[in-house]
């Protein structure tokens, strides 16, 4: 075990994973994150926790990751290369540890540009995949990248994200392949709505021989609108939404059990692709549609391990 | 090339303020060519300054750049009566020629242009950043297409999440620099370089002020 996390439990048991996402409050109430936690508990086996995503400043993940070990939650910390070079990257790791942090997300970070302090320094010191790198030396080494000892283990389940979507196609397996390479044990992957793309970045995926060397968990993103999905497959980097499913939201008589039925539709078919080990659901500002959809996915009760 | 744009001339006018009589000088190399501060900008800037009531002791493109002491040192005396009988200079050069300017003459030098970037020329009207100034050139594991300049993240390692075709998501106008480095990639028949882990990049050559001197055999890049 890397880190005896639940979620690598579930995974390294062989387990179809679930994963869920909170996003921190835009304050500093640790209530929020409880309430949202509590629509979580028991139908995912890890919640990302997000590193002011989109890069709007929110309550920072490492703290509200402490707040759902407190209640029994097993938190996936997310952490960009945006904000922080690698001191302060690698003093947050070791916080994180010493709060019970199993898991760790390694990103690149939205470019703030889209946030709401545009006028800020980009750090980017390090990219997503030096830090996986990084996060893997800390860990199995027990060094800081400067080659420092550390002091006492730093037990991360270390997880990397993937878009199997971008154009042009054909390089997002090798990029995924250096993520492995730099020493993934999970990825994530964008939202998944092209299912014949996503099969097609699959069997990239299988030829290269990596679904046999990272548990790879397809992202699921509940539509709740027929705007949400034009947005979505207008304007949001890195996603393809099908004309197709963004018709079914329009002629939807109830768009929001549309999108539950599109959303389970898509858990049923990724799991049917060899290679997806489980499913990482991003209802962020709708938690309460996810124990539906995890229900209705046939995917509950959660193991308990 | 060092790419420069001209301040406008109210900033220009706040800080003359005080300054009745104004010698200038421009820059014959980077700023000639991008036209800020060549014969023809400098000329046109003593005629702006002159409605705007300030008395043009004099005006001179350095014909070798500007920040090369030796010879902004020989132009400047060649001209000392009408440097001697003006209040200010208004240099029409990068940071480095006004500063240059600066350091040989006991009185205010202001500068006439904002700068902006090291850049590859394309025509006259279109330039683009080429270079950050590292101190740790990358370019050949790049297919000599620079990520740290061209990617809004300096990503060392291939490209966001977020690009889309072939587009870089911050700037849809702009192509995404990992595209562009693998599609070379590709084309030179090297698609396993992209596999390559680049390392953290050392930051140490990239710090500020860079000083070098030769003779005492001193290393680039070190900080003094």
């Amino acid at each position: 075990m890397k880190s005896g996390s639940n979620l690598e439990k579930v995974l390294t048991e062989g387990h179809f994973a679930v994963t869920g996402e909170l996003g921190p409050p835009k304050g500093s109430s640790a209530d929020f994150i409880r309430r949202k936690a509590e629509i979580l508990r028991n139908y995912v086996d890890a919640v990302n926790v997000t590193d002011n995503q989109t890069a709007v400043v929110r309550m920072s993940s490492v703290a509200a990751c402490a707040i759902l070990k407190q209640i029994g939650m097993d938190p996936v910390m997310q952490m960009t290369c945006r904000d922080r070079n690698r001191i302060a990257i690698q003093s947050d790791i070791l916080g994180a540890v010493a709060l019970g942090v199993g898991n760790l997300l390694c990103l690149t970070g939205d470019h703030q540009k889209f946030g709401n302090h545009p006028e800020s320094k980009n750090v980017h010191d390090l990219d997503s995949i030096q830090l996986v790198q990084m996060v893997k030396r800390m860990r199995d080494d027990g060094q800081f990248l400067c080659g420092d000892k550390i002091s006492g283990g730093v037990p991360l389940f270390i997880g990397a994200a993937a878009n199997p979507f971008g154009d042009p196609f054909e390089f997002r397996p090798l990029r995924l392949e250096k993520k492995v390479r730099a020493g993934a044990d999970f990825i994530q992957t964008q939202g998944v709505f092209d299912i014949e793309r996503f099969a097609r970045f699959m069997e990239k995926v299988r030829e290269r021989g990596l679904h046999e060397k990272v548990y790879i968990l397809a992202g699921i993103i509940p539509m709740k609108s027929a705007g949400m999905a034009r947005y979505m497959r207008d304007y949001v980097a890195g996603l393809i939404v099908p004309d197709e499913l963004v018709r079914r939201m329009e002629t939807a008589q109830d768009p929001k059990e549309e999108g539950v039925r599109i959303a389970v539709e898509l858990i049923h078919q990724v799991r049917e692709i060899e290679g997806v080990r489980g499913i990482h659901i991003m209802a962020v500002a709708w938690e309460e549609i996810v124990p539906v959809i995890v229900e209705r996915a046939g995917l509950y009760p959660r193991p308990i391990l | 090339m060092v790419i420069t744009e001209q301040k406008k001339l109210e900033e220009i006018l706040r800080f003359l303020e005080g300054c009745e009589r104004v010698f200038l000088l421009g820059c014959g190399v980077c700023a000639a060519t991008w036209g800020t501060g060549g014969e023809k900008e400098t000329r046109e800037m003593a005629a702006r300054l002159a409605e705007a009531g300030k008395t043009c002791t004099g005006w001179v493109v350095t014909e070798e750049a500007t920040c090369d002491v030796r010879t902004t040192r020989r132009l400047l005396k060649q001209h000392n009566a009408q440097v001697e009988a003006a209040d200010a200079l208004l240099v029409l050069s990068c940071g480095a020629g006004v500063q240059t300017v600066a350091a040989l003459v006991d009185m205010p030098v202001y500068p006439a242009l904002n700068t902006l970037f090291l850049a590859r020329l394309q025509n006259l009207s279109v330039c683009d950043e080429r270079c950050r100034l590292c101190g740790a050139c990358i370019l050949a594991e790049t297919a000599a297409i620079c990520p740290v300049t061209l990617c809004p993240k300096g990503l060392m390692n291939g490209p966001c999440g977020g690009y889309k075709d072939g587009k870089c998501e911050v700037d849809r106008e702009r192509d995404c620099a990992w595209v562009a480095i693998y599609e070379r990639m590709e084309a030179l028949g090297w698609r396993e370089r992209f596999l390559i882990i680049h390392e953290p990049k050392d930051w140490n050559a990239a710090r500020h002020p860079g000083f070098i001197n030769k003779r005492e055999g001193a290393a680039a890049g070190g900080a003094r």
